[in-house]
């Protein structure tokens, strides 16, 4: 990113630290989705994250040749507490998704349940929609998951 | 000059709206705009980390004392998120 950064660079008179402009931003390589787009996904991830307690992150890129020990090592990396976090991981060039849950969260969110909500994300994916397919595929999973009564309001 | 004028009308208006209609569809820089994700492409851009907002998300955000309490049972161990769950599928 940074390597095309430069190589596209609006740079005015300052010598270090200059923001990108807003032909950069336009032209940077990790614009993959709309500002709609991002906006759908940071709804759907703090939505279901905040609902369910549980921590949600979504990785969008390559896995490696075992897709699943790489998504299992991002899972370790994510940060939070492990345990009770799920990462989506989607590979698009791939076409694969992992979903790895810890296993405190694991409980609430049991196999099944993951291969149904991968199930319905795998069908939007397949038509072009990779947006849609996540946004529901969270919602999906934070229904399964449910709302603990310790995160409720009134006590 | 019947001819001329038959000739207008019956082959070059129909003509100037085809080339309207043309220019209309396929101007240049649209379809630059959507960039649409097709399955079989590949996908070069650089991996991406989505996370959610930190204010009130995930276990640690509530700062709920009693929903700690199950952390004590599992947290012995640093391994405790070892046995995975999940599931994986391809399109």
């Amino acid at each position: 990113m940074t390597r095309a950064l430069e190589a596209t660079s609006h740079d005015t008179a300052t010598s270090a630290g200059t923001m990108p402009t807003r032909t950069d931003e336009a032209q940077a390589p990790d614009t993959i989705f709309s500002y709609q787009e991002l906006l759908r996904l940071d709804d759907a991830l703090t939505l279901s994250s905040r609902e369910t307690g549980l921590r949600f992150t979504l990785y969008l890129g390559d896995l490696g040749t075992r897709t699943r020990v790489r998504a299992e090592e991002l899972f370790e990396q994510s940060g939070g507490h492990l345990p009770e976090s799920v990462l989506l991981a989607i590979s698009p060039g791939q076409r694969v998704i992992e979903v790895v849950v810890g296993a405190a969260a694991s409980r609430r969110l049991p196999d099944r349940a993951c291969a149904l909500a991968v199930l319905s994300m795998t069908n939007a994916f397949a038509s072009g929609d990779l947006v849609g397919g996540i946004v529901n595929g969270l919602r999906q999973l934070s229904d399964q998951a449910g709302h603990p009564r310790s995160l409720r309001p009134t006590h | 000059m019947t001819v001329v004028e038959t000739l207008l009308v019956y082959v070059g208006i129909p003509l100037a709206i085809v080339l309207v209609m043309a220019l209309l569809t396929m101007r240049p820089g649209k379809g630059q705009k959507k960039l649409r994700y097709k399955p079989g492409q590949s996908w070069d851009h650089e991996p991406v980390w989505y996370e959610p907002h930190p204010g009130g998300a995930g276990a640690h955000g509530g700062g709920h004392g009693g929903g700690h309490g199950a952390h004590a049972l599992t947290a012995g161990a640093p391994a405790s998120a070892r046995p995975y769950g999940g599931a994986r599928g391809t399109w």
